[in-house]
């Protein structure tokens, strides 16, 4: 301690630790002394000298599960510790502020975006998709979705209503492996298409009806080729997509061909695709069935979130409801935190509340994001950390959160931890038409879906009928 | 003494030109009078003197009497030396020894004390001896003693002199001749001794002319520059003031005359303060206080902040306006210092007034009330606590053309209908926005209503267009199974409507035509239209999907009409009205149907065909009311800006009276999906949204709180809000407005 009563400033012992192993200090320097006037920036370029890195990481470094925003001074008067304690700090990544990459334009609203990459759940090996090679699916309110190189171009578009394409607004897409598809539908149908690169031709192959109403959200898990289906119908759907599993198709829900008029709006299926029904429909919900996704860690479990308030949890095996979690709003999205047994769910009442699903949790809500001014319908965690996350809303921007950055909740309605987002990710078309403040009810700018990918980054889609790709700068990783 | 002598000599000389002037004045004597004074005085200069005294006349013989006693005075002591004689030898102005003679006093040397005073000294002679003489003799000392005049003489005299016009007796000194005065002239003469304005038209306090400061010149006379002196200051003045400083510093000059040192002992003055043992007692019971003045404003101060300051036009005015109709009774003005305030001269005025109130008006004592004024509110919990209910704009519904005159959700609460001036039923994807499905209904003629049908199994909704309603099922957003279900609902009445016509029964002409619309809508969906006989305003369904009633306000016997869907049928149920019909409702239980006219709201029994109720929410006119799920409570929504709750139990008339909007009062709509939430639609553009919580207990009223006021809309032509309706379920609200929009709130 006599070196602290020499310098001028006061000194603060710290132990640096993380928890990811690729930017562990190589040999345990032992607690460290700094002084306190010490913000961020000089926290983060200590760490870089001592990891001896080539280009400088930025690191954000959490106190007590705070992030240190302030000075280590201001901070230790802020929380009453003492500076002759030793600090534990642990050190993190920086999240990089995601810029505006590009934007694929469309003739029509976008329903939803999924992104083929080397890391995505989708690819079993990272060497299937290398680096450039990457793949945007673009699922539109015109019926078609699109896939999409990096260079902006559509590489193809999915078929037309008369060639088993499908009839209505496509709600969700999603790449089940790089050679397949899946894409729902408001026409009440799932359809599997199957993709080859060298042609760059979509063909469908098979139609999976069962629902009764639109079909708003689908989760596939690539390994055991299910799909996890939501609809307006009040029902969850599980899908295989081998022909051979899949029970026939339900006929009521097959439409038939009649008359000339209905052929319009209802025309004979493709002699291509082959109708085949679900392995199961959960029933439970009251009300719309928003999302449904799969447990991260478990495929048999899945989870599903609906305008009754209720998160269910399916066991997949049995089709039965384990357990239901009621909460205060109508929820419109569902997401998964990677690592962290944490659901994330957009309400419609502008926030999303973060649920711990195990049955042992004793409160519902773990926490609170609030920020969005408009239901919050799309949510993907961050490929990278446990911790991070992006939502789209209906207010016009995408925002990225950090569970770690927390405060309580004091005089809130509903209480408990309130967090708030780190990054905001506006529509690029607002910049352009010059306004900077959002619309009433994000007209023109709703987000409908986004998605996070490492490689790509954050990728969003919306009203404005763009694809719009947000990365963050180019010294994201070590 | 030379003065005095001389004032003496020329006194002397006076006082008989006095006394002989008294008694004849006038040229006659003329000659007479200088006789006299030459015989009594050898000085020659006396002719002149008394020609120059003559002019001064009158002031001499003002001071004659104290002359007498001066001189008297003044030798009075020399009397007594008797070897002086009788007389002293004087220098007159022209340097030549006069004389002058004492006056004899009778009273001294002579021993006849009874001798009268001064008179004539003649002896025992005849007075006629001088009969021919003026005077009558002399007195003691030997001055004549002039014979008083007669009245006739004097008379005689006057009548004999004939006295020339403008005659003056003076004599003009610059030419010596008889002063001669015209009557102006005279007449400006009297006004001077009057001390009048002598002329007419003669200003006494002419304006003064400042001759020297008046006029400012321009250029100076000089254009040497100003000499240094002028602006240095003096040092000459500087060290005077510095001598008379450093004076008043060491004490030889005292500034200020010290205070006058009392004296205490004499001037001790006894004070008696006659209140000192005074108690202070309380006000009488009659006592009432002055009200006290209100405090000044800024605008009262001498230097008001800016903003207070009237500017030209408004001083124009105020000054242009009467002195009562003034708000202020002042105008702020700014000066920029207190000591250049001036005097306040409405001062003593306003000080009266005041006294005046205080005076004439009189002043009641007010009983103050000791109530808390929060106690009288009823107690309402926060809004905070009755949550959810709508507060935001969650997605704008363009695409109308014109306005949006209705709309509907689903039962499911996943799509949005909705019709507008365009002729056109659209319908949305009630989160996102997006617009799925559109029919043209009427090309000239606005669809006023859109009614989903109540029932979730099939989706049918009900369109009205002009005199036309359409039942309308998406085929494109329905399943197989859902439009199975929705046509065979349709069709199931085509076959008892031919059945019924094969039997005859109708003769008369039917209230109602149902058809099928034709090819190009039935292929949009469009599958039955029923043509009534005016244009419908209000459609309800009955829960069950059944019936419908529709109502035309301007159909008279036919204004009201309840179809059943799967007959095709079409009942007016009654025949007269009284007033307009404004809206209808099913009750939401029982076999009850409320008719809304302009001023009532009736219900019938339709199992009965019977009144049941009649109720007067006092609007003037009724625009549309809801029925509470429970069905005991309606609210009312009128023109005349009135919100109304009626409890159907309570009475006939409203149990509560919402006043919020500026505008009248479009649609009122209840949460049906159990919520305890009620909403209204105004011309003003807003939308508010309620709490009303019926509870089952009789005794206990229903809770009204208002919530939120949704405000978004645009006005258009005199136009806001036009309907709006809940979702089923969530607490999720739909408005259309007249600007072409249809809104979601939640």
């Amino acid at each position: 301690m006599a070196s602290t009563e020499e310098t001028k400033t006061a000194q603060v012992r710290i132990q640096l630790t993380t928890r990811y192993p690729d930017i562990e200090l190589p040999d345990d320097p032992g607690p460290l002394l700094v002084s306190t006037g010490f913000r961020r920036y000089a926290l983060s370029t200590l760490v870089n000298n001592l990891l001896q890195t080539e280009r400088p990481v930025p690191f954000e470094f959490l106190i007590n599960g705070q992030f240190l925003r302030t000075s280590i001074d201001e901070f230790l008067t802020a929380n009453g510790i003492s500076a002759e304690t030793t600090l534990t700090v642990e050190y993190v990544r920086a999240l990089i502020p995601p810029l505006h990459v590009s934007s694929y334009e469309h003739d029509d609203w976008i329903s939803s975006v999924d992104v083929l990459s080397g890391s995505s759940p989708a690819v079993r090996e990272a060497e299937e998709v290398s680096s450039g090679q990457e793949r945007i699916l673009s699922g539109g309110y015109d019926g078609l979705f699109r896939m999409w190189n990096m260079s902006n171009e559509v590489i193809a578009t999915s078929n037309a209503p008369d060639e088993g394409g499908h009839t209505l607004a496509i709600k969700s897409v999603k790449f089940i492996s790089p050679q397949k598809i899946a894409s729902s539908s408001m026409d009440r149908t799932i359809r599997v298409w199957d993709y080859s690169e060298e042609s760059a031709t979509l063909t469908p192959t098979l139609e999976l009806y069962g629902h009764k109403s639109s079909v708003d959200s689908i989760a596939v898990h690539s390994q055991s080729s299910r799909i996890l289906s939501s609809s307006s119908d009040r029902s969850v759907g599980l899908w295989t997509t081998k022909k051979s599993e899949a029970p026939s198709a339900p006929e009521n829900l097959i439409p038939k061909a009649r008359n000339k008029r209905r052929k319009l709006s209802h025309p004979t299926p493709s002699k291509t695709g082959t109708q085949r029904g679900p392995l199961s429909l959960l029933t439970g919900h009251t009300d719309v069935v928003s999302s449904a996704i799969f447990s991260p860690t478990d495929h048999t479990v899945g989870y599903s979130a609906s305008w009754d308030h209720t998160i269910r949890t399916w066991d997949l095996t049995t089709s039965a409801c384990v357990d239901t979690r009621t909460t205060a709003h109508p929820l419109l999205s569902l997401a998964a935190m990677n690592g962290a047994n944490l659901l994330a769910a957009g309400t419609s009442a502008r926030h999303i509340t973060m649920i711990d699903p195990r049955a042992s949790a004793t409160t519902i809500a773990a926490m609170t994001l609030r920020g969005h001014t408009n239901g919050v319908v799309s949510l993907a965690a961050d490929p990278d950390s446990p911790y991070g996350l992006v939502s789209g809303s209906h207010d016009g921007t995408c925002r990225v959160w950090d569970i770690r950055s927390v405060r309580p909740g004091v005089g809130e309605v509903g209480g408990g931890q309130v967090g708030e987002s780190v990054y905001v990710i506006p529509r690029e078309i607002l910049k352009e038409k010059g306004k900077s403040k959002a619309p009433v009810g994000g007209e023109g700018l709703k987000v409908f879906g986004v998605c996070w990918d490492k490689h790509v980054g954050i990728v969003s889609v919306g009203e404005d009928k763009r694809v719009q790709v947000n990365k963050a700068g180019d010294i994201i990783r070590t | 003494m030379a003065p005095t002598a001389l004032g003496q000599k020329r006194k002397a000389v006076t006082r008989d030109v006095t006394e002989e002037d008294a008694t004849a004045p006038g040229d006659v004597f003329r000659g007479d009078q200088l006789d006299q004074i030459l015989s009594q005085s050898e000085d020659e200069d006396d002719q002149e003197s008394v020609f120059s005294d003559e002019e001064d006349e009158e002031e001499e013989s003002k001071n004659e009497a104290d002359e007498e006693s001066e001189i008297t005075d003044e030798y009075g002591d020399e009397d007594t030396s008797d070897l002086k004689p009788n007389y002293t030898v004087v220098q007159d102005a022209n340097g030549n020894p006069r004389y002058i003679y004492k006056e004899i006093d009778p009273a001294y040397d002579s021993e006849d004390s009874d001798a009268a005073e001064g008179n004539n000294t003649i002896g025992n002679i005849p007075l006629s001896f001088y009969d021919s003489y003026p005077h009558i003799g002399y007195d003691i000392n030997g001055k004549k003693v002039m014979r008083p005049a007669k009245g006739e003489a004097l008379d005689a005299l006057l009548d004999s002199i004939e006295i020339p016009k403008g005659w003056t007796g003076l004599t003009d000194p610059a030419t010596g001749k008889p002063l001669e005065l015209s009557e102006e002239e005279l007449d400006v003469l009297k006004k001077i001794t009057r001390n009048e304005v002598p002329e007419d038209g003669y200003d006494p306090y002419p304006d003064m002319v400042e001759y020297f400061s008046s006029k400012t010149e321009i250029m100076p006379l000089s254009a040497a520059p100003e000499p240094k002196r002028r602006f240095v200051p003096s040092k000459h003045e500087a060290k005077r003031v510095m001598k008379i400083v450093k004076a008043i510093r060491e004490g030889r000059i005292q500034p200020y005359r010290p205070p006058p040192e009392e004296d205490e002992g004499d001037t001790v003055i006894k004070h008696y303060d006659i209140w000192a043992n005074e108690e202070p007692r309380a006000d009488h019971v009659m006592h009432i206080p002055a009200p006290k003045l209100p405090p000044p404003g800024y605008d009262e101060s001498y230097h008001p902040p800016p903003e207070y300051l009237p500017s030209k036009e408004e001083k124009a005015t105020w000054e242009k306006e009467d002195e009562e109709d003034r708000e202020k009774e002042f105008l702020p003005t700014d000066h920029d210092a207190l000591r250049k305030v001036p005097g306040y001269e409405k001062f003593v005025k306003e000080r009266f007034e005041r006294c005046l109130d205080l005076y004439l008006a009189p002043r009641v004592r007010r009983s103050k009330l000791d109530i808390d004024p929060e106690s009288l509110l009823p107690k309402l919990p926060d809004p905070d606590e009755l949550r959810p209910f709508p507060t935001t704009c969650a997605t704008i519904f363009r695409g109308h053309e014109g306005r949006v005159r209705s709309l509907s959700i689903d039962p499911t609460g996943k799509w949005l209908a909705s019709g507008g001036d365009d002729g056109t039923v659209r319908i949305w994807e009630l989160l996102s926005g997006k617009q799925i499905w559109s029919v043209k209904v009427a090309s000239d003629e606005p669809a006023n209503v859109v009614r989903w049908r109540p029932n979730a199994e099939a989706y049918i909704l009900a369109a009205a267009a002009g005199e036309d309603i359409y039942f309308i099922s998406p085929i494109s957003i329905l399943s197989p199974e859902e439009e199975e279900k929705s046509r065979a609902i349709l069709d199931v009445g085509w076959g008892y409507a031919a059945s019924s016509e094969t039997n005859g029964q109708s003769k008369k002409e039917t209230p109602a035509k149902w058809a099928r619309p034709g090819a190009r809508l039935e292929d949009q969906g469009a599958l039955v239209r029923v043509t009534v006989r005016s244009t419908i305003k209000v459609i309800t369904w009955h829960r069950r999907g059944d019936y419908l009633s529709t109502v035309s306000p301007q159909g008279q016997s036919s204004a009201v009409a309840i179809h059943t869907l799967s007959k095709h049928l079409t009942q007016l149920p009654f025949r007269r009205l009284k007033g307009l019909a404004q809206s209808a409702q099913f009750h939401p239980s029982k076999p009850v149907f409320f008719v809304a006219t302009q001023r009532a709201i009736r219900s019938y029994d339709l199992q009965k065909q019977q009144l049941v109720k009649i109720l007067q929410p006092g609007a003037r006119w009724i625009s549309s009311f809801d029925v509470h799920a429970g069905g005991d409570n309606i609210i009312v929504g009128s023109y005349d800006r009135r919100l109304l709750w009626h409890d159907l139990d309570l009475s006939t008339r409203p149990y509560k009276t919402l006043r919020y909007h500026k505008k009248a009062i479009r649609q009122v709509q209840f949460h049906h999906g159990g919520l305890p939430l009620f909403a209204d639609a105004s011309d003003d553009g807003s939308v508010q949204i309620f709490h009303g919580k019926v509870v089952g207990d009789l005794m206990e009223n229903a809770t009204i709180v208002p919530l939120k006021v949704l405000k978004g809309h645009t006005v258009k032509s005199e136009l806001g809000v036009l309907d709006i309706d809940w979702h089923p379920r969530q607490p999720w609200l739909v408005s259309a407005g007249a600007d072409g929009t249809c809104r979601l709130w939640n």
